[in-house]
């Protein structure tokens, strides 16, 4: 105690603060970073989850790179975030714009639009599964076909099933991405449109020069979660395709859906290991990399 | 340049009517200040002449042209707001500039009339700078150059002083004027300070509850207020007022006696305004006795307040040598400068 007393303000604060932060410090080294780094060595390592870890060296990689549905499933992967992000945001701001201002129902409407968000994604997932069904089961395809026209094969072609289970997951981000864009747009005083209105400029000049360069903060922030959770998609993919997961012939299969099945269907952990790091060196170079371009210069 | 005038200006939001039917002229060039306590509705007048709010009743005129359903950018006026919406992710060029966005000006002419307007505002050296390399005072002379560079008819200022520190919001005070006696815009200024009021206007008007008090020089307001709420409100420190009675040509006041001759039937109420500065604390017996409850000195004078039969006056004293707190005083004053006030407010000449 005489130890405590002896210490001056600051330092008593650092450790009242370490006193605090030791529980949540020894959460993250447990559960994140000790499982990360272990994951790193296994990467290195033959092991099926029974008998010993032997070491491999790179063979693991050396594998990865050999297989032809690593490379199929990494070309997925950037599909659903090439594709996801720029539609998700560009859809979440136009609705967020709109809804700003409208008057009428808008926490109606708010609610509506956040909704997906709060439901389970494999109910969400197995609803729309549902609507892609063929006649006589599937909603989309008995509208089509009452309208006279030809069906579509959403989740059995190899070309139209990736974009058919993308678009359930965009939709059921929009909420919460709808909702800080919101915040962003609140954010901004209303006296900068007013100056605009009084200097007569357009409504597009106000959007391009003023709405969405204040809005930056709130996009990268948008554009970086977003990405993270298209590269990480999983439960859409597995639960729309469940008979044949990542299918019809891998067509929709991404990195997570890949390591699940290396990691717990062939119990192979080192070479699920591997594409564990891989794909975490993705996510960590797509955020760095956006955060460097957005940056304030 | 031009001139503004507002015939029964009407402002209601749904069913609550904020402004009741003002009227007023402003002349060309001229310096017209609304001031008044919040929530008078002197900025809602600034706003629907900006064409910000929507006119429920009444007529805008800005020079010959009746504006009130013309679009703000049609109304040729430009406005500098509290906040200064200044952007602060462009530089000051830019945020001057962009109030020439939809002008026809060539390329260079733009340029040029930026570089006019940064001068007279002394920004030269400041023209690349984001916003939030400036000052205070820079930010405000960003935005009033953003609004001078479209050269309007007219300037509204909606209390662009009060985000300003006491020091620098005196100096812009004199350079906004000084602004105008160089330029000779119009400009319609809206404050709730009066000294802002007072130094700068050349009219000013004094709102309160949506209603026109007064409109008169500085002068005029000062001296002649039309009623208590204008004494009050104009000064500082505010008017002493003494409720009195009148009978016979005097008025029983403080438990004296004040010849007077107002047009009041004998047995009326009144209440006799005087400014601290026409109540002098004098040692030999005078209008007024009463003891020093509380000295507040300001340096060249100090200001004595003063329990008078039980009603407490300020009253203004030397500044190197006030009467002592719980001391007896007697105070003076002239019948010329005591302002009369009905039960009504109303002022009595």
């Amino acid at each position: 105690m005489k130890f405590y007393r002896n210490l001056s303000i600051s330092q008593k604060q650092v450790v009242w603060a370490w006193a605090f932060l030791a529980l949540p410090v020894l959460f993250y080294v447990v559960i994140r970073f000790y499982p990360t780094g272990n994951a790193i060595v296994l990467s290195f390592q033959k092991w099926n989850m029974l008998g010993a870890r032997n070491w491999v060296g790179f063979d693991n990689y050396v594998k990865l790179y050999n297989d032809p549905v690593f490379w199929k499933v990494f070309r997925n992967t950037f599909v659903y975030l090439i594709l996801g992000t720029p539609a998700s945001l560009v859809i979440s701001f136009v609705i967020a714009y709109h809804l700003d201002r409208v008057r009428f129902l808008h926490s109606t409407l708010r609610a509506l639009y956040f909704l997906p968000f709060l439901t389970s994604t494999v109910a969400m997932a197995w609803v729309w599964r549902w609507f892609y069904q063929p006649v006589p089961i599937g909603l989309f395809n008995n509208f089509i076909a009452s309208l006279g026209f030809q069906q579509i094969a959403f989740l059995n072609s190899t070309t139209n099933a990736l974009p058919s289970i993308l678009l359930p997951a965009i939709w059921a981000g929009l909420g919460f991405q709808i909702i800080i864009f919101m915040a962003g747009l609140r954010a901004i005083p209303t006296s900068f449109y007013e100056a605009a209105r009084i200097d007569g400029v357009s409504n597009w000049t106000i959007l391009r020069e003023i709405t969405l360069p204040l809005l930056k903060p709130t996009i990268v922030f948008l554009v970086v979660f977003s990405s993270i959770s298209f590269l990480r998609i999983f439960d859409q993919v597995f639960n729309m395709t469940t008979n044949n997961p990542g299918g019809p012939l891998d067509s929709t299969k991404p990195l997570v859906l890949m390591i699940y099945q290396t990691a717990f269907s062939s119990f192979d952990m080192g070479y699920a290991a591997a594409q564990t790091v891989v794909l975490f060196t993705i996510l960590l170079t797509v955020s760095l990399l956006q955060l460097y371009l957005m940056r304030d210069r | 340049m031009a001139t503004v005038s507002i015939q029964n200006l009407v402002k209601a939001y749904g069913k609550t009517e904020v402004l009741h039917g003002i009227n007023l002229d402003v002349a060309d060039g001229e310096f017209v200040v609304f001031v008044g306590p919040s929530g008078c509705g002197k900025s809602t007048t600034l706003r629907m002449i900006a064409g910000l709010e929507e006119v429920s009743g009444g007529e805008i005129v800005i020079g010959e042209r009746v504006v009130n359903h013309l679009e703000p950018k049609d109304r040729n006026i430009a406005m500098v707001f509290q906040n200064y919406a200044i952007y602060p992710h462009m530089s000051v060029r830019k945020n001057i500039g962009f109030g020439l966005r939809t002008s026809k000006l060539p390329k260079a002419d733009k340029e040029k009339r930026i570089n006019e307007v940064a001068a007279i505002l002394s920004m030269t050296d400041y023209l690349d700078r984001k916003p939030a390399q400036l000052s205070g005072g820079q930010r405000q002379r960003v935005a009033i150059g953003r609004a001078m560079v479209r050269d309007p008819a007219v300037f509204l200022f909606d209390e662009p002083l009060s985000n300003l520190d006491a020091q620098l919001r005196t100096q812009m005070r004199l350079e906004i004027k000084k602004l105008h006696q160089r330029v000779g815009t119009t400009i319609i200024f809206v404050t709730h300070d009066q000294v802002e009021a007072m130094t700068m206007a050349d009219r000013i008007v004094i709102m309160k509850d949506g209603h026109i008090q007064q409109v008169g020089t500085p002068a005029e307001v000062f001296h002649q207020p039309a009623n208590v709420f204008v004494a009050q409100f104009i000064g500082a420190p505010s008017m002493n007022l003494l409720d009195g009675v009148y009978s016979g040509g005097e008025i029983a006041v403080a438990g004296r006696r004040v010849a007077v001759a107002l047009p009041l039937p004998d047995g009326a109420a009144v209440t006799v305004g005087i400014r601290p500065d026409d109540l002098r604390v004098s040692a030999e017996p005078a209008l007024f006795e009463g003891v020093v409850n509380v000295l507040e000195p300001l340096g060249a004078e100090t200001l004595a307040h003063i329990d008078i039969g039980g009603r407490d006056v300020i009253a203004r004293a030397d500044g190197r040598a006030p009467p002592p707190v719980g001391a007896r005083v007697y105070l003076a004053a002239d019948t010329a400068n005591m302002h009369f006030f009905a039960p009504s407010g109303e002022a009595l000449r």
